[in-house]
Formats: structure tokens, sequence, C-alpha cells
């Protein structure tokens, strides 16, 4: 009898004592339990942490993008670095109006750089004028429209048009991307009408990236100059590609098309729409046009084909209009503004993610005023763009400012 | 000296033998349950606090006592396994009273190990939710086996879901009035208080309800009910906490007319299968009857049990494969080294219950119960406002969202999913990747420094409430005013009142969070107004209200429930034949009360004033409101039951049930997106059911036998699930209504001595169902960001079943998280206070639950909108999970010390195969994949599932005096 009772007391002692040292102790209850600070990577840090790795600005790391190999080159990749080097610059952009997404730009004294994260809200994490350290090594050096970027390797997909994907993955981005010192934010870099146009000229002819591009810039006397672009696609579903003409609508060459908005909501889009100030937009893109916003697929099938208006489904039978309704999405809007009245454009590219996206843009600036833009300077395709930080008329740092 | 010793000897023995007097009490203690011979009894013979005897029953259960004077005595009758058992005895001119039989009932194991049986799977925001059915019934031996085992793998007894199970608490229904639920949660850890029931099975009527067709269980409650003496018992397992304590005292009914009760009890730790659950649990009850005369009994009891427990969160095959470890749980992750879980469930929620009790005579007897349950009722869950999706198993976390070898998918980066499977397949390198990175949550909301120079808290801690307020009223009584005639009926009243709202729990290291509705600014940036969760307040101070800790936020609403009802019920016999005729009416109404104005849904304005504010802040007004009273549903409903009844021979019983119902929809079933509007489903209808069964039984021999026969439809039911929507880019309700079903299948338990082995019996269970869905209910969805319906009463069309474009039928869809069909076997000894059972078990077609959305025919078509046979099963196929086979172990043994206290324990092993890959659960998530290469098809999101725990025990030693 006793030995029994010993032995469960003996059982259940060993089981209690078990879970206090094992299972109590580390659970978190409620109560005060604040991690320490976060660490904050210095150079000497990085030096410990990855021995054997060398610095070099970010000019030079756009060099590195000469070096495709040939495989690389047959393909639509960018260069994957293979040398241990390491990049360091600070913050220049913010995610936080929702202008970009999922991606930061870092500045050093040479250059500025687009870095691919592929995480949303990174202003969370990366504060304006942050210095961030970036092992290179076995990320991808690439081009967008000539826009240099850096990520990771290409997805190797049939519809992948990047020389560049985000980095997305966790575990990559904690192992080549550090956090370093807070610092003050950088100050614009002022820009004439001849740098942009220098830029360009660079930056078009071949691979040779201007030092400019991806950094924050600030331009003087602007005006407006009366036109808009923007891409939209009438089907959701099918895939937004250059080469599906018959699902793009281009809204250019035609002034503004009565966007007086700095970009289009999901529901400015549509108001847009029902407005009719697309309504003299033509389905297609280069040189295969299909016709009026106002027609349906069905109409176009001869053009078409069978096999596209199969793709519409059920929507071959509404209108491209109707479908631009039906599948409606927030969309970008570029509006010109010519530079220091010379015939240089630069372009104010706004995502209608952007929380100003239904901004309007004054009605003086719209007039003619002069103005003083602040933002990232990229390159698309030829042209000279910029992307707003901060909301045109944020009351802190408005990134728009009449003269 | 020989001689003069041996004569004092006689001559005191013959004076003993002249003063002993000659009554005494005699008869055979026996289980209730099919009249068994309880041996080992121990019969204590009491006469007011003095106590005069005590003795201990035979192998064959009888017992004697002699030597007793006239009078009035107590007999108390303990056995292990039984409840204690008090008769009145009265002993009359020196004669030995035959008691007879003495039935002791049958105590019930499942009760030591009932929090996993309440435990519930926390299905995130998924639109499922998952309760379990719990098996009660010691006089019934299919119930009683099934009920031990069987909850480890969800079973659900007949299909059923854990709404149709009744529970009663002090004869007043407990079942959740939003959602239907079995309320167990409410007292669970108050075992000793809980433990005197009642139940019936299937459609019978109890004394204290009319019930529905899934039994009734009437849990008694009250103080004269709890075991007398005082108990302590130390629990240990293996798969829910480390540690229960519990402590129980009870007076008995005393002289004074009073009797007391207490019974307060810890449950703490974590366990071995599943990080990151773990209890903190605590209990107490107190209770007091008095019994004024024979006619007047008054009782009152409150408890509650406050505590927290962390949750288990379901994840996709893929995640638990790279882990190797289909435990894995999403809920948690280090704070500061420590194991914190986001989603804990937090409760206090007080019942305070009034009861009376008439007994005017033998022939008559009432009860009327005021019962109030009161409280809050907190679950915790991560928020967070522009900010990474901190989920760690977030489907863009995973190798599969970067690579997969259908190109049609369009992922092809296997650098990516490369290393998204280094990480997940050595998850110990990676714990910030692999779980919840709490630390990040502090980093991150510590750098969001604003213009004052406080932090605006990016990630929180949010805990969502339904805090109650339900009120009870029931009053049942029995009459019989003939010896063939019994008549019960009862009436009974609900008004509850249900606050939903959030409140930040948790600031995570910043000083505050902002009420905005984070997905309505993604739309509606550009209008401030639309964003807000709370209008007026914004209108008033020109910005959303900045939140601490403790501040409600997001939504605020009311769920206003009434219910009233009688039912009256009739038993005649005749002979060995009996009947019962019954019947049920009602009137349940709800409506929705919306306590805050959000943006979106602004409703109307009140007045000029309101209006003229409006009209200045470019407010327009929206048909559709979140404020202020919603229409009310209201439903008539009724049921009917007749059951038949014949006994054969004493230990035969043969019995058939018949039953109608029309019930009322429930409010969780009734509101397209009660966290935004106060707009109802449309073709809002009761549910009927009709259910019937026949029944033969056995007892007798020490043979136990029932065997059942079922077959019922219901029809008519709703559901509404929230879920984000990949089409809509949006957050979606699915409002689902029409759906039919079918349940029938049989039911056999038995329980069959060896006669080989004395004390050996055989026993054993099988539950073969078929329970299928019989409609193709019709879907309606809406987002929670527009008042536009996306889909109207579209019929799910392949909601019952896999049909191809032929219609040919190659799978039938049948009703989830059940096995259909479920089997045990084993053996029980029975010996001196030992008890060994040994059972093996299978579990086989047991289904996932299916979403909706895969079973509509534009997702079966895809964007081309061209449905081919191979879509349509790929998309609308049910998952069948594999059957599983288990054993299991129990052994307890009691030892009597010096007859006054008692000490026992009890051990069960379960899952002795360690069998890890039993699906006990899931769900489909209700997205697609619509980004493809070649838009002809879409394609599923993962499901999602629970397992069960691996080899796992519990310890439990007791001790009483």
């Amino acid at each position: 009898m006793k030995k029994y009772l010993y032995s469960i007391v003996a059982l259940f002692a060993l089981v209690s004592c078990q879970s206090l040292i094992e299972e109590w102790q580390p659970v978190f209850t409620f109560g005060d339990n604040e991690p320490a600070a976060m660490k904050i990577y210095a150079e000497d840090d990085l030096y410990e942490y990855d021995f054997g790795g060398t610095f070099t600005d970010i000019q030079d790391l756009k060099a590195q993008y000469d070096k495709k190999t040939t495989a690389e080159k047959s393909s639509t990749s960018g260069h994957v670095i293979t040398e241990n080097i390491w990049i360091k610059g600070q913050v220049v952009s913010d995610d936080r109006t929702g202008n970009l997404y999922r991606e930061i730009y870092l500045q050093d004294e040479t250059a500025g750089i687009d870095l691919k994260l592929g995480k949303s809200s990174l202003y969370s994490d990366f504060k304006l004028g942050q210095w961030v350290y970036v092992k290179c090594e076995d990320l991808c050096i690439g081009s967008y429209k000539g826009m240099p970027q850096l990520g990771l390797e290409p997805d190797n997909t049939s519809l992948n048009e990047y020389e560049t994907s985000y980095i997305d993955s966790q575990v990559l981005i904690d192992t080549h991307v550090f956090r370093g010192e807070y610092d003050t934010p950088l100050s614009p870099r002022m820009l004439t009408a001849g740098d942009i146009s220098a830029a360009i000229a660079e930056g078009s002819s071949a691979w040779n990236p201007a030092s400019l591009w991806g950094t924050y810039v600030e331009v003087k006397d602007l005006t407006y100059g009366n036109q808009i672009f923007a891409l939209v696609y009438p089907h959701g579903l099918i895939p937004h590609k250059k080469d599906n003409p018959y699902n793009r609508v281009f809204l250019s060459d035609k002034g503004t098309w009565g966007i007086n908005t700095w970009a289009m909501s999901k529901s400015k889009y549509v108001e847009y729409i029902n407005a009719g100030n697309f309504d003299a937009a033509e389905v297609g893109s280069g040189a295969t046009r299909y016709g009026a916003i106002t027609t349906k697929p069905r109409d176009y099938a001869e053009k078409m084909g069978e096999s596209v208006i199969n793709m519409f489904g059920a929507d071959a039978d509404i209108t491209f209009k109707e479908m631009m309704v039906k599948y409606a999405t927030a969309n970008y809007v570029s509006h010109y503004f010519k530079v220091g009245g010379t015939s240089t454009i630069l372009q104010v590219r706004s995502s209608g993610y952007a929380k100003f996206s239904d901004k309007e843009i004054p009605a003086s600036v719209r007039g003619g005023a002069a103005v003083t833009i602040k933002g990232i300077l990229t390159f698309y395709d030829g042209d000279a763009q910029i992307s707003l930080i901060t909301s045109p008329d944020d009351p802190e740092n408005p990134s728009v400012i009449l003269q | 000296m020989k001689r003069a010793i041996l004569t004092l000897a006689a001559i005191l023995a013959g004076t003993m033998l002249f003063a002993q007097p000659s009554g005494g009490v005699k008869g055979t203690v026996v289980n209730r349950n099919g009249k068994q011979p309880v041996e080992n009894a121990r019969l204590v013979l009491m006469q007011g606090a003095a106590e005069v005897a005590t003795v201990t029953s035979g192998a064959d259960g009888t017992f004697y006592i002699p030597g007793l004077e006239n009078g009035m005595y107590t007999l108390v009758i303990d056995a292990p396994e039984f409840l204690q058992t008090q008769v009145q005895v009265t002993v009359n001119d020196g004669y030995v009273k035959n008691m007879f039989n003495l039935s002791l009932t049958g105590m019930q194991r499942v009760a030591e190990i009932d929090d996993d049986s309440f435990a519930q799977f926390d299905m995130d925001d998924s639109g499922y939710n998952d309760n379990p059915t719990i098996l009660f019934g010691s006089n019934d031996v299919f119930n009683n086996i099934a009920g031990y085992n069987f909850s480890a793998v969800r079973f659900r007894a007949r299909g059923y879901a854990s709404e149709s199970q009744d529970v009663y608490l002090a004869g007043v229904k407990m079942n959740d009035a939003i959602t239907g639920y079995s309320p167990f949660s409410l007292w669970s850890g108050l075992n000793e208080a809980m433990r005197s029931k009642e139940t019936t099975n299937g459609t019978e009527v109890s004394d204290y309800a009319f019930g529905g067709y899934n039994g009734v269980t009437n849990i008694f409650g009250n103080a004269t009910n709890v075991r007398k003496g005082i108990r302590g018992s130390v629990l240990t397992n293996s798969t829910l906490y480390r540690l229960r304590l519990m402590g129980s005292y009870a007076t008995g009914l005393m002289d004074n007319g009073w009797a007391l009760a207490f019974n307060v009890s810890a449950r703490l730790g974590g366990n071995d299968w599943i990080d990151g659950v773990y209890y903190r649990s605590f209990a107490y009850y107190a209770a007091a009857d008095k019994v004024f005369n024979d006619t007047h009994k008054l009782g009152f009891v409150f408890f509650a049990t406050p505590g927290q427990r962390g949750a288990q969160n379901a994840s996709t095959q893929e995640v638990y494969d790279l882990m190797g470890d289909n435990m894995y749980n999403s809920n948690w992750g280090y704070q500061n080294g420590k194991v914190r879980n986001a989603r804990v469930r937090k409760t206090n929620e007080p019942i305070a219950i009034l009861k009376y009790d008439y007994t005017p005579s033998d022939r008559f007897n009432a009860s009327a119960t005021v019962l109030y349950r009161f409280g809050k009722n907190g679950y915790t869950a991560l928020d967070w406002y522009d900010a990474q999706d901190p989920r760690p198993d977030y489907y863009r976390n995973l190798p599969s969202y970067f690579y997969d070898e259908n190109s049609d998918l369009n992922r092809n980066n296997q650098t990516k999913a490369f290393w998204a499977e280094e990480v997940w397949s050595h998850s110990g390198n990676y714990p910030t990747i692999t779980h919840i990175n709490w630390d990040r949550f502090y980093y991150v909301n510590r750098i969001q420094t604003d213009e004052d120079g406080l932090n605006r808290s990016k990630y929180i801690q949010e805990e969502r409430h339904v805090d109650q307020n339900d009120l009870n009223f029931a009053a049942s009584f029995k009459y019989r005013p003939l010896e063939s005639i019994t008549v019960t009926g009862g009436a009974n009243a609900r008004i509850n009142r249900t606050e939903y709202y959030k409140q930040v729990a948790d600031l995570l290291g910043g000083d505050y969070f902002v009420d905005i509705d984070n997905f309505a600014e993604r739309d509606f940036a550009a209008t401030p107004y639309k964003v807000q969760n709370d209008l007026d307040y914004y209108l008033v101070n020109g910005s959303a209200r900045t939140l601490k800790v403790g501040d409600k936020y997001g939504y605020d609403y009311l769920a206003q429930v009434r219910n009233f009802g009688a039912w009256v019920n009739g038993k005649f016999t005749f002979g060995n034949f009996s009947s019962n005729l019954g019947a049920r009416i009602g009137y349940e109404s709800f409506w929705r009360e919306g306590l805050v104005r959000k943006g979106l849904f602004p409703g109307t304005p009140e007045d000029d004033s309101m209006a003229a504010a409006w009209t200045a802040a470019g407010i327009a007004a929206t048909d559709q409101t979140s404020y202020g009273k919603s229409d009310v549903s209201s439903f008539l409903t009724y049921a009917a039951k007749l059951g038949l009844n014949y006994v054969i021979g004493g230990a035969q019983r043969v019995y058939a049930n018949v039953s109608y119902f029309n019930d009322a929809p429930r409010f969780s079933q009734a509101f397209l997106s009660p966290r935004t509007r106060n707009t109802l489903m449309d073709n809002l209808t009761t549910v009927k059911t009709f259910s019937s069964d026949i029944n033969w039984q056995y007892s007798g021999n020490g043979i136990n036998v029932r065997a059942t026969a079922y077959y019922t439809t219901i029809k008519d039911q709703s559901k509404v699930m929230s879920a984000y929507d990949d089409l809509q880019n949006a957050f979606s309700n699915f409002a689902i209504n029409g759906i039919d079903q079918r349940n029938m299948g049989v039911e056999l338990g038995f329980k069959v001595p060896t006669y080989i082995v004395p004390n050996l019996s055989v026993q054993g269970v099988v539950a073969a169902g078929r329970y299928e869905y019989t409609s193709n209910p019709t879907l309606t969805q809406t987002v929670d960001n527009s008042a536009e319906i996306v889909m109207l009463d579209v019929p799910v069309q392949y909601w019952k079943a896999t049909e191809l474009m032929d219609g040919t039928v190659t799978q039938r869809h049948y009703v989830p998280s059940t096995p259909q069909l479920a089997g045990s076997l084993g053996l029980a000894y029975n010996r001196n206070y030992w008890f060994i059972d040994a059972d093996v078990e299978y579990f086989g077609e047991s289904y996932l639950d299916m979403n909706p959305l895969y079973r509509t025919a534009s997702a079966v078509a895809g964007p081309d909108n061209v449905t081919t046979d191979n879509e349509i099963e790929y998309m609308t196929t049910q998952e069948k999970f594999n059957p599983a086979i288990l054993l299991n172990l129990s052994i307890g043994k009691s030892w009597y010390i010096q007859y006054k206290y008692q000490l026992g324990f009890s051990f069960n092993l379960k899952n002795m195969l360690n069998n890890r890959s039993v699906k006990t659960g899931g769900y489909e998530q209700t997205r697609l994949v619509d980004n493809t290469v070649s838009r002809t098809q879409y394609y599923r999101f993962d499901s999602k599932y629970f397992y069960m725990a691996g080899t796992n025990y519990m310890l439990n030693i007791y001790f009483r005096f």
C-alpha cells in the first residue's frame, strides 16, 4: 500500500517539477516583459558578421550590371552578384503614403538605388535618414526600362517582364539587409532642367546609369504640361502584359482626359469612367488598335480572334467600358510637367493606392503656376519621372510647393 | 483460573447476547445500470451525527447490519466509481429490515477529462467554427463508452452539430443565446460541483425540458447534489495543462435544513504536444440549499471560472510537413525569450442561480429557477495598421508561394522557394520567422514617433469581446394524477443582451493606436470620413480617436435576443407498454443595435442638426446603417414528440421516437456583416427538423446492450461566414441559405461479462452513420467595404455532390468534422477497487468542412467561364480523412484508510500507438488563386487542419475525508 503511495507521489513530484522548470517559466501570461531595444548595426558589427566583405559605393554597384553572364544576357535577367560586396546608404524613401510599394531607395554620396525588398509598409522598419547596410552577394542588379534596381534573380516565368524580382523571403532580408544608425534625413538634391536632360540622355543611351536615378531630388520652376499618361487594363483576369493588347487601354496623347487628381483610386477611376472621361479611349497598344472602349469584345471578334474572345468569357458581351467598372482597381497616373520653361518633361507619377491619389492638383497649378516638386527621381523608358514621398500638401513637408 | 476466565467470558457473552437488540438492516448493493452487484461498497449507518456501524458489501453485493435499536437511521453508501448515496431506514419492532436492491449510480469517468472535450480550436478568421458535442450518460452503455474516448477525434453523436445538444443547468437551458453552442466551458474546472447530472438520449423528453433531437443533459449544480465531505485531487496530463488542483467541501443536508457546498480549482501550465497552449484558469463555486420542510426548498448557487488559456491554430499540410510536426501552432512566438501566444481566451463569466422547489405531495412537484450570466469573455488576436502581415505561416512566406511544379500557377522562383524551405525545415534556427516575431512588434512600434514624440503602434494585441448579460427564467412541474399518467411541463423566458466589441489589450511598446478602418482606408483614403470606425466622434473632434489599453474600438454593437416558450409532455403507462406525447411552442426574436456609427455605413441623419453637420462634412447618407436598432426578426417555433416504449420481461425494452421541430435561426446566422451594419439576410426562415429512432435495450445479468437506428432530416439551415476574398480584394461575407442534410445510421453499445475471468467484461460500441447534404443552398456575398451585393442567391451548384457535365456523380458530400464510422472494442476489469480498461478504436469516414465558394459554378468554371470535368472534380471534391486506429488504456485504484479516508488514482494512456497523423478537423480557406498563366481555371488555397496529439497521459490522484 505504502509502496504504491510513494510511487504515485514520486511520479507526481517528478511531473510537477518538470512542469515548473520547462513549462511554466517561459510562458507569457500578460504583464511587463518588454523586449530590449532592437540591435542597430554599426559598420564594425558587419565586419564581425561577415569578415571578408568589402564596401563599395552605390555607383560602383550599378557597374556590376555590366558583368552579366551570357546566360543572363540571353534571358530576362539582371546580374546575380557573386562577389562579397556591401553597400551602405541612407534611406531616402518612405512608403507611408502608399505611393511607393514594396521597395525602398537608398542613397550614398555617389548614387541612389531601388532596393526591392518585397515587403509592404517598409516605413515601419526603415526610417528616413537611417543607414542601411546591404550585403549584395547573391542579390541581383537589374534594370527595369532603364531604371537600376537591386533585388533577387527574376522569376523564371512566362509572365515575367522584370530583370529582378522582389527579395520577399524574410530569411534573405535578414541575412542581406541590416538596419544601421538613425541619422538626419538627407536633403533633396537641387536639379535644373539641364541636369534632368543630361541624365535622360545618359540613361537612355545605354545601360550606363546616371547617378541621379534613385536619388531624392527637388526640381524648381515646373509648370503643368496639360498631358497625362496612364495605362489601364479593362479585364481583371486577363494577364496585364504587353503581349495582350486586347486588354490594354492607353490614356495618353489627348491631354489630361479630364483627370485632375494626382492618380485614381478605385472609386475615383469608376467615377471618371462613368462620367465619360475615357469614352474616346481605344483598346489596344502600339500599332494593334481595336477601337473604342464603348464597344464589346465580341464586336471586335474578327480582329481579336476566337481564342481571345473566349478569354473574355461572359464578359465578351459587355462593353470594355462596363468591364473597366466591373474589374475596377486603383490606377497610377503620370502628369507631365515642363522643367524651367524648356521642352524637358518631368512626369509626376503617382500610384492609385497612394493616400493622396484622389487629391486634386490645385487649379492654380493646372493653370500654369510654377511649382517646386520633391521626390525620388526615376527613369522609365527614356523619360524622367518623379515619385512623391510625402503628400503634395503634407502640412509638415509638402512635396509640391507653389513658388 | 482457566475455568474462572471461561466462566466470566461466558457470563459476559451472555450478558452481551442478552443486551443485543434484534433489529437490523440488510440488502444488496447494485449498479443502477444493469443491476449487477457492487462488491466492497462501504456502508455507514448513522443515527443523527453518530456513526452506528460500518460494514462492507460482499462479492455478491449483500450486506447485513445486525443489532439495531428501533429508530430512524441514515445509511450512507460509498463505492469506488459510484456516486455516494444516502437512504433513510426505519427499524421497527426489532425486525431486520430488508432494503432489497440499493442502486448506485456510476460515476462518469469522462468528467475527469472534460477540458480535453471542451477545447475549442482556434479557427482564426476563417469563418468556420468548431464546437464539439460531449456525450454523457452513465445510464446508457453507448454514451458511457463513446463519451469516454471519442471526444479526442471530435466525434459528434449521430453527426449532429454541437448546437443541437441541449445543456441545462438547474433546469435552465444554457446553450448560447447567440450561437447555440453548448456552454460547458462556463463551468469547466468545477467537476465536483457539476458532477451530478441527468441525461436523455436522442429525442427523449427529460423531466426538466422538452429537448431537441440530440439529447438533454441537465446538470443539477445545487449544494445538495455535491458529494459530502472534503475532497481534493491533483491531476496532471500531457495535452492541455500540467497541473490541476481541485478541492471541494460539501456538508450534505444538515439537521438544520441547510446544505452548503464549495468547489475551487486551478488549472495551470503548458503541455507536451502543442507549444503555446497553456492554462492559467481558476474556478470557484459556492452553493447553499435550504430545505424549509418537505414542501419548500430554496437553493442558491454562484460560480465562475476566471482565467486565460492559449489557443491552437490550424496550418496547412505544407507547413506541418516542413516542420515535421503536425502539432505546429502558428499562434505563438518568443517575446524576450518567453513563449507568448497571440490568441488567448480570457474569460470571467459568473453565473448566479436561485432555484425554488415545491413538493406539496408525492404526486406533484414543481420548480422555478432564475439564472443570470454576466461578465467578460475576451479573445485576443493580433491587429495591425498599415504593416506587414505578422502571421508566420502566411501563405506568402511558404515555399509553395515561390515555386510550384504547375507552371500555370506562375510560381517559378526556386531560390526563394529553397530559402523558405530551409527556414521551415530548420525551424529551430529561425524562430523569428517560423513563429510570431513579438520582439519585432516592439521594435517597430517604438520607432513610429509622431510630432508629439509619441509612438503610434503599428501592431497591437486586441481583445474581441462577447460579453453576455443573459437573464433566464425557467419553471417546470411533474404531476402524476394516476399511477399510469405522468404529466410534465414547463415554461421559460430568456432575455439576452450581448455586447460585441473589441478593445486594445496591449500596445506592444507603442503609446497609442488609432480607431480607423484599415480596409476602408485602402479604398477610401481620400474620403477621411469613410474610414472612421466612430464617425460621430470624428465629427465632434475632427480626427479619429487615439486609443490606450482598455479602450474600445473597431466595432461595438449589441445582439439582443428574446425567447419565450412553454411545453408539456404526457407519459401514459399501460402495463408493459408506455407512450409519451409532447409539444412545445415558442416565440423567438432578435435584433442588432449598433452603438457606434461607422463611416462606411452612416445611415440617415437622425435630425436636422445632424443632417446639417453631415452636409457640411460631405457625408452621404446610406440605406444600410451601422448605428441604432435593426429590424426585429421574430419567429414562431414549435415542436412535437411521440414516443412508444415496450418492456419485455423486465430486462428488455423496445422503444421508438418520432419528432418534428420548427426552430428559429440564430442571431449569428442572420446578419450579413454584424460588425459593420444592421443588414439582415433576406430570406431568413426557420430550420425544420424531422427525427425518428427505434431502439432495443437489454439490461440484466450484468449484460448491457443498446441498439438504435435513427433517421433525421434537417432543412433550411443557414450560415454566415466571413473571409478575405481575392477576387474582390476585400473582406467578404458569405451568407448561405437553404442547407439541407440527412443523418441516418445505427448505434450499438454493449458491455458483457466474459464469464471466463470473473469481473472481466467485454465492451464496445459501433456508430455507423451517413450524414450527407441533400440540397444545393444559395450563396449571397457582400463585402465589408461596400453596400453592393457581389452575389445574390447564387446556387451553390456543387454543394451536395460533385456532379460532372454529363450528370455522373463522382462523390456525394457529407456533413464534416466527425467520423461517420466509429467503433470501439475493449476489455474492462473491475475488482477490489481496481479498474482496468483497454480499448482499441477505429474512426473512419470523416470529411473536411466545405467552403461554399468552391462549389459555385463560377469558381469551378474559372476566368474563362468554361467548365470542364477536371475543373469540377478539382474544385468541388470534398476531402476525406484517412481512417485512424487508436489504443487506449485506463487504470485506477482506490484505497480506504482506516475507513475514514479514501485515496485513489486513475491513470489514462491515450493513443498508445502514438499515431500522429489523425486529422480531427480543419477547413478549406475561402480563397482562390486567380493569378494564373492560362487564365482558364482557378486554384484552391491549401486547406488547414488540426491533428490529434500522439501518445498522451492523464494522471489523477484524489483523496477524500
